[in-house]
């Protein structure tokens, strides 16, 4: 039986850590209006940054639960990822075309 | 290992054969080198895709296969690791940094520092940014020499002599446009190759059953133990590589940050580096490291076929040796990462070239035309191809080239990373400030490297004090916290620089860094690309005349910036040029050039042009 450290421990601390690196970069950009999201690409990159997270996230929760042998929940994290993926995909298609 | 790897002349008429390709084609593409901008820049023409794949190779350098593989057999899975924690920073470098470097037009990162600063700041960062490429280099010859050295046998710094000077013949004539044309080509070998190699491999040992089976629970997991063993545990490698690592190559390593002013415009720049990461460094990981996995099993299943010597860093030559089965594909396999050593070294030498002319010659001997400069700049270019092979003798003294490469990074990127960000990103950081932040880091570093068990074990998360090398990893972060503690303690006690000072140069200002480069207000109402046939116009002003319709159709205005291109975009923006627009005609579909543009952009008079509104 692998303990806490070797399993989920670095999971939490890299998500915990690193997320808080993402939100306060985001929270910069937003604030000063570097990131526009009124402007149609702009509102695209808005989700590519939060999708790419989510994303991370979800590649790692994947091998550690398969490697740990829990397969269903492995499942439902690739899940998670494939409807993230069309989400994302449909909104940068509706975005396409536009230059602003 | 000790023993010789035995091959034939085809084996290295091979390797020299997809040598002297490569060599062939980027040079093909150094005939697009008129001025030093086309040298570093490229003239600012590229598709995203285009980059993007050159960031491949350059991202993905030989050290890579040789490192990873050596910590992918000896740790599994979490050799990934590495690749797949650089997404933190995407906010502040898409919307950040990316922008202010496009568009400031700065030739160099120190040259940001001399308009943010002063003069003299430029100078500690020329001589941080300087060390840390030349390093890199170094750690790229090293790498090359551990690669080859089981095939020729030689003496390992005969080998790195001869790479350096093939590498330095072919940078000091190519050029930017020659690095990423190169790179593109060898992008694609170099993912090609790896997935190869792990086809090749799950074949070899039995299928991917029986190689996932084989593997420990510990060995599949993604992310290493927290903090033990101290030469790979999680939170060092967290802090050396994800931090300091991640924010060094993607914020201060000038070779890339030339890539992304070679786009197009910033908004490709962003694609570039998102579908790197998204995409491209996840196969990466996979490419790099699974040579070690595949070796792990190796030993396992057959343990007569391993060589049980087999020194960490030759991991990768000994199980390619092993799976290929053939010497053709054998020789494809190492040539691949012959070339990821190109690619990482030329950008990097290129990259030398363009500091040292714009940062320290170029304000010394001023007003030379260009040509003059261009000449410096390929003796430079061979200098500093010299200088890294020499270089190679300090990391060859650490027990893997991943140890030395954390060590590395540990040390070098500290203070410039946070220079960068709180220049960036804060709008009190001073000139003395900034000044702390080199200097009175430096010393504070130094001071944690001499008495590590009083100033880093604070920060050491509970790795174990290993008194040969202490804290290899985690004393980035203490490096980090002492060089921002510099700098913002020394911002709190002085002066904020006045708005003008700042003006452009933080993400606070980045709509006066939008006007400044257009050279009037941005206009970002919405367009669309339209399709037009080009007709010569005699005038010798940067603009470019379009119908009213086609016009609004992009969205433009007269004064606005306008990107032409060939219609044929797998040319990737190769034959295009920047412009503005002239006052509009009435003749739907016809664009009128001057002679200048023609010749920059290389249009054919068959062919329509793309043109779509840049700002």
């Amino acid at each position: 039986m692998l303990d806490f450290s070797r399993t989920w421990l670095p999971y939490i601390y890299l998500y915990g850590a690193g997320g808080v690196i993402f939100i306060i970069g985001m929270i910069i950009i937003l604030r000063a209006r570097s990131l526009k999201q009124e402007r149609v690409r702009h509102n695209s990159w808005m989700h590519i940054l939060i999708f790419g997270l989510l994303y991370y996230m979800s590649i790692h929760g994947f091998f550690t639960f398969l490697a740990l042998g829990q397969l269903l929940f492995a499942g439902l994290i690739a899940l998670v990822i494939i409807a993230l993926s069309v989400n994302l995909i449909m909104i940068l298609i509706k975005n396409s075309k536009v230059v602003a | 290992m000790d023993t010789v790897i035995q091959t034939s002349n085809y084996f290295w008429v091979i390797i020299f054969g997809y040598f002297a390709l490569v060599l062939g084609f980027g040079s093909f593409f150094a005939r697009y080198n008129k001025t030093t901008q086309d040298f570093f820049f490229s003239g600012r023409r590229f598709s995203w895709w285009l980059v993007t794949m050159s960031i491949v190779a350059t991202g993905v350098g030989s050290h890579s296969f040789l490192k990873y593989s050596a910590k992918a057999y000896e740790h599994g899975f979490s050799s990934t690791m590495t690749y797949m924690n650089d997404w933190f920073f995407m906010p502040l470098f898409l919307f950040g940094w990316l922008p202010i470097v496009y568009y400031t037009r700065i030739r160099s990162i120190p040259d940001y520092f001399e308009r943010r600063f002063n003069p003299g700041v430029r100078v500690l960062a020329t001589i941080a940014i300087l060390g840390y490429m030349i390093g890199y280099i170094a750690i790229g010859f090293l790498t090359m020499g551990k690669t080859l050295q089981p095939l020729l046998g030689l003496d390992l710094y005969t080998i790195i002599f001869i790479v350096a000077i093939i590498s330095g013949v072919y940078i000091t004539f190519g050029g930017q446009t020659a690095v990423i044309f190169t790179d593109l080509a060898q992008g694609f070998i170099l993912i090609f190759a790896g997935v190869l190699v792990f086809i090749l491999g799950l074949n070899y040992v039995g299928g991917i059953s029986i190689f996932w089976n084989t593997l420990s629970t510990e060995f599949k997991l993604p992310l290493a133990h927290f903090n033990d063993p101290a030469n790979f545990n999680f939170v060092g490698i967290f802090w050396q590589d994800g931090i300091a690592g991640s924010v060094g190559f993607l914020f201060m390593n000038q070779g890339l940050i030339m890539r992304f002013m070679a786009c197009k415009s910033v908004h490709e720049g962003r694609k570039a580096a998102a579908f790197n990461v998204l995409i491209l460094l996840p196969i990466s990981t996979v490419v790099v490291s699974n040579a070690g996995w595949i070796g792990k099993v190796i030993s396992i299943v057959t343990p007569e076929a391993w060589n049980a010597s087999t020194k960490l860093d030759h991991v990768f030559t000994q199980v390619a040796y092993l799976i290929t089965g053939s010497e053709v594909v054998f020789a494809f396999v190492i040539a691949a990462v012959a070339a990821a050593l190109m690619s990482t070294v030329d950008t990097l030498i290129n990259a030398v070239a363009a500091v040292v002319i714009n940062d320290v010659y170029r304000p010394i001997v001023k007003d030379k035309d260009d040509k003059h400069y261009l000449k410096i700049a390929m003796i430079v270019s061979a200098g500093a191809t010299v200088l890294g092979a020499v270089s190679t003798i300090f990391f060859n003294n650490f027990p893997t080239l991943y140890e030395a490469h954390g060590f590395f990074h540990s040390t070098m990127t500290p203070p410039l990373v946070v220079a960068i960000f709180l220049g960036i990103f804060w709008k009190r950081y001073s000139t003395p400030a900034a000044i702390a932040t080199f200097l009175g880091g430096a010393v504070l570093m130094w001071i944690g490297s001499k008495y590590p068990q009083i100033f880093i074990s604070p920060f050491d998360h509970g790795i174990d004090f290993n008194p040969e090398r202490p804290y290899s990893y985690i004393r980035a972060l203490y490096n980090t916290f002492v060089c921002a503690g510099c700098g913002v303690v020394v911002g709190l006690m002085t002066t904020p620089p006045s708005t003008e000072k700042t003006d452009g140069l933080t993400v606070w200002s980045l709509d006066r860094a939008r006007a400044l480069f257009k050279g009037s207000a941005p206009n970002d109402r919405p367009g669309k690309p339209v399709y037009v046939k080009w007709v010569l116009k005699d005038h010798d002003t940067n603009e470019v005349f379009f119908s009213i319709n086609d016009m609004e159709v992009m969205g433009a205005d007269e004064g606005d910036m306008i990107y032409l291109s060939d219609e044929r975009k797998w040319l990737g923006g190769l034959k295009s040029v920047h412009a503005f627009y002239g006052k509009p005609h009435t003749e739907d579909g016809i664009v009128y050039l001057s002679k200048d543009h023609l010749d920059s952009g290389r249009f054919d008079e068959q062919r329509k042009l793309i043109g779509e509104k840049e700002l």
